[in-house]
C-alpha cells in the first residue's frame, strides 16, 4: 500500500481535497466519487431528505441508483417520494430496488467476501451499461438486529469501504435505525469516513483513501477493542500497510496497544506497518511502553 | 581520610542511607562503595545530580569506564519513575549473572517540598520492590547539612542500614512495610479555589476535554496539555474500571504548579502500581505507568478510604 495521503487540518467537518470526504456531518454532502456515509436515523422526514439528497447527487453524476431495504423502498415509493419519476427510472434501468433478503440473504450466508462480490458485479454491470458508477442506499438495520450477521457487519462495512475507495465506482449511504444497541451502531459507524449520528458516536472512524488507511477521531480504552477488531479484519495486501494518524485527535495507552498488536499480526504475515503523521505523544508512548518489541513499525511524516 | 569497611557482599537487597556533610564527606562515603563494586567485577550504576556525577567521575580519575552514570534530576524528576530504572538494571546485570550495586540520591538538596515527600515514599517502596528479589546493594546519600531534618528522619525509617563515611549500622528507625502507612496518608489540601466535578460511565472523553481546556487556560505548553489530557483519560478510566465506577476530578493552581487530582472509592492492592514497566503483551495496567513517565510529579495515595492521584505540572 503506497501513495500519499495529504495532510489536512483536524476537525469534525467533512473534508475534501486529496482525501475522500470524511467527518461527522449533519446533512448529506454534495455527491462525490467514493462517498461512504453511515446515516443513523430517528426522524423519518430527515431520513427521507437524506435519501433524496444522496440519490439526486447520483443522478446528477450519471450513476445508477440501487435502493436496498424495505425502509428505503417504502421511502422511495411513498407519495411525495424523495425521487421524482420512480417508475420511469426503474423502467429505463437507472434505479433498482432490492429487499434486504434479496440483496443479502440471496448471496447465501452473510459474509463480507460474498457481499463484496455481489456489489462488485453490480457496480461493473452499471459501468458496462454506461453509468459512471453505482450509488447505493441501503438500510441495513435488519442485519444489525440479527445476531448471526451482526458479528460480521462491521467487518463487511470495512471491506465495503475499501471497495468504495478503490473499486470500480460505488458510493453508498448505509442507514441504521437509531434505536439499535449503542455498541452495534458504534461498530458499524466506525467503519465509515462520513457519519451522521448522535454526538459522540462513533469515537473514531477507520477508512481507506488512496491506498492507505486513515484513523480519525479519538481512541481510548473503551474503543480499543473495537479498533482492534476492525484492524484485524482489514484487507491489507503487499508488504507495507500504511495507517495515517493525521486526523487522530486523541489516543491512549490501550489504543496504542491495539495498534501495536495489529503491527505484530501484520509482522507475522511479513507486512510492515507504517504509522504516518503520528502525534508526538504517540511516539513517546510507543517508546515508554516498549511497544516496538511487539513488532517494529516505521514512523513517517511530520508529527501532528 | 578514614576508610571504613563498606560492608559485606550482599546476601539480599541491601538498602542503605549514607548521611554526609559536605563534598569531601560525600566522596569519602560513596567512593569506597563504588570502588569495591568495581574491584568485585560488579556492575555499578550511579544516579546523582549532575554536579555530584562530575565529582565522582573526577575522583575516580579514569577508573569510571565501567560505571553507568544517570542524571537523577532526569530519571527521578518524578520519583515514581525511579524503581523502574533500578528494576531494569537488576534484570540486565543480575540477569546476566553479574553483581550489582547502585548509588542513588533521589532526595537531593534543592528539590521542592512535594518532591521530597514523594522521594520518601519511593524509598519505602524500594524495599517492597526488591526485598524478595535477588541480592544487590543500593546506597542512598542524604545531605545532612542542607536537607530538612524531617527528610533525614524519614530516610531512617525507609532504610534498614544507616551509614556515614565512618561507620555502618543497622537503622533502629527502620519501619518494615512503612509504605502502607505512607500510602494511606492524606495529601495537603489545596489552599486556593478548586474547580471540581464528578465523572461516571461514558464521561471519560468529556473529562479529558475539560482537563485539557483548563490546562490550556493555565498557559501550559501544548506538550504539557497533551500529557495532562492523556493522564485525565487514563486516570478517569481507572476509576471507572477499578475505582467503583465513578470519581471526582479537581483542578487548581498553587505556587509554581498546575494541579489535577483524581479521586475514587477504590483501593489499589498493588503498592507498586505504575512504578514498574508493564509487560508489553499485557492489555491493561499501562495507565499509571504512562502518567508517571509523562507528568512532572505524581502523588498517589490509596487505602480502604479510597484512592487519590494528584498530578502536578510545574509552571
Amino acid at each position: 500500500m503506497t501513495s500519499a495521503c495529504p495532510l489536512l487540518p483536524k476537525g469534525t467537518a467533512a473534508y475534501r481535497g486529496g482525501v475522500r470526504a470524511h467527518g461527522l456531518v449533519s446533512a448529506v454532502p454534495t455527491a462525490e466519487p467514493a462517498d461512504h456515509i453511515c446515516w443513523v436515523y430517528a426522524d423519518d422526514a430527515h431520513f427521507d431528505a437524506a435519501v433524496r439528497q444522496f440519490l439526486a447527487g447520483g443522478l446528477a453524476r450519471g450513476e445508477r441508483l440501487l435502493c436496498v431495504g424495505e425502509r428505503v423502498i417504502d421511502s422511495v415509493r411513498a407519495e411525495g417520494s424523495p425521487v421524482d419519476g420512480v417508475e420511469s427510472l426503474i423502467a429505463d434501468g437507472r434505479l433498482e430496488m432490492l429487499t434486504v433478503a434479496e440483496a443479502y440473504a440471496a448471496t447465501g450466508r452473510f459474509a463480507p467476501e460474498t457481499q463484496r462480490a455481489f456489489y462488485d458485479a453490480a457496480t461493473r454491470r452499471a459501468v458496462d451499461d454506461g453509468y459512471r458508477g453505482l450509488r447505493v442506499v441501503a438500510d441495513v438495520t435488519p442485519l444489525a438486529e440479527d445476531d448471526a450477521s451482526r458479528s460480521h457487519l462491521a467487518t463487511w462495512e470495512h471491506v465495503a469501504d475499501e471497495f468504495v475507495a478503490h473499486g470500480p465506482g460505488m458510493s453508498a449511504l448505509c442507514a441504521y435505525r437509531g434505536d439499535l444497541p449503542a455498541d452495534a451502531l458504534a461498530d458499524a459507524a466506525s467503519a465509515h469516513p462520513l457519519v451522521h449520528a448522535a454526538p459522540g458516536v462513533p469515537a473514531f472512524r477507520l477508512f481507506f483513501d488512496q491506498g492507505c488507511l486513515i484513523l480519525a477521531g479519538s481512541v481510548d480504552s473503551f474503543d480499543a477493542d473495537r479498533l482492534q477488531r476492525l484492524l484485524s479484519a482489514s484487507p491489507v495486501e503487499g508488504s507495507l500497510a500504511t495507517l495515517d494518524l493525521t486526523f487522530l485527535t486523541f489516543i491512549d495507552g490501550a489504543g496504542c496497544g491495539a495498534l501495536a498488536r495489529w503491527a505484530r499480526d501484520l509482522g507475522a504475515r511479513s507486512i510492515t506497518l507504517e504509522l504516518r503523521g503520528a502525534p508526538h505523544l504517540v511516539r513517546r508512548m510507543w517508546s515508554i511502553l516498549s511497544l516496538d518489541t511487539l513488532a517494529p513499525v516505521t514512523f513517517s511524516g511530520v508529527p501532528a | 581520610m578514614t576508610v571504613v569497611d563498606p560492608g559485606p557482599a550482599a546476601a539480599a537487597f541491601d538498602h542503605e542511607v549514607l548521611f554526609y556533610r559536605g563534598t569531601d564527606d560525600f566522596l569519602a562515603g560513596v567512593l569506597p562503595f563504588v570502588r569495591e563494586g568495581l574491584e568485585r567485577g560488579e556492575a555499578v550504576v550511579v544516579a546523582e545530580s549532575r554536579d555530584r556525577l562530575d565529582l565522582i567521575r573526577g575522583a575516580l580519575d579514569g577508573d569510571d569506564a565501567s560505571v553507568e552514570f544517570l542524571d537523577m534530576a532526569e530519571i527521578g524528576a518524578n520519583p515514581s519513575r525511579i524503581i523502574a530504572v533500578w528494576a531494569a538494571a537488576v534484570e540486565l546485570h543480575i540477569g546476566a549473572g553479574r553483581g550489582l550495586r547502585g548509588v542513588g540520591e533521589p532526595a537531593f538538596h534543592g528539590r521542592r517540598e512535594a518532591e521530597l515527600v514523594e522521594c520518601q515514599l519511593h524509598e519505602l517502596l524500594l524495599n517492597e520492590a526488591f526485598d524478595d528479589g535477588p541480592a544487590w546493594r543500593l546506597m542512598c546519600p542524604y545531605d545532612e547539612q542542607l536537607l530538612p531534618r524531617a527528610v533525614c528522619r524519614g530516610a531512617l525509617r525507609a532504610h534498614p542500614v544507616r551509614s556515614t563515611s565512618l561507620q555502618r549500622l543497622p537503622s533502629a528507625g527502620y519501619t518494615p512495610a512503612g509504605h502502607v502507612t505512607a500510602l494511606a496518608e492524606r495529601l495537603p489540601r489545596p489552599r486556593k479555589a478548586v474547580l471540581s466535578g464528578g465523572y461516571g460511565p461514558g464521561d471519560v472523553p468529556a473529562t479529558r476535554r475539560t482537563v485539557a481546556h483548563w490546562a490550556r487556560s493555565c498557559g501550559l505548553t501544548e506538550d504539557q496539555v497533551e500529557a495532562l489530557e492523556l493522564a485525565a483519560s487514563e486516570l478517569a478510566t481507572n476509576s471507572l474500571r477499578h475505582g467503583g465506577g465513578e470519581g471526582t476530578v479537581a483542578m487548581w493552581t498553587e505556587a509554581g504548579a498546575a494541579v489535577v487530582e483524581f479521586s475514587d472509592a477504590g483501593h489499589l492492592q498493588n503498592p507498586l502500581v505504575g512504578r514498574l514497566q508493564p509487560p508489553v503483551e499485557q492489555e491493561g495496567g499501562r495507565g499509571l505507568f504512562l502518567v508517571n513517565q509523562l507528568c512532572d510529579l505524581v502523588q498517589l495515595r490509596t487505602s480502604a478510604q479510597g484512592t487519590t492521584v494528584r498530578v502536578l505540572t510545574w509552571l
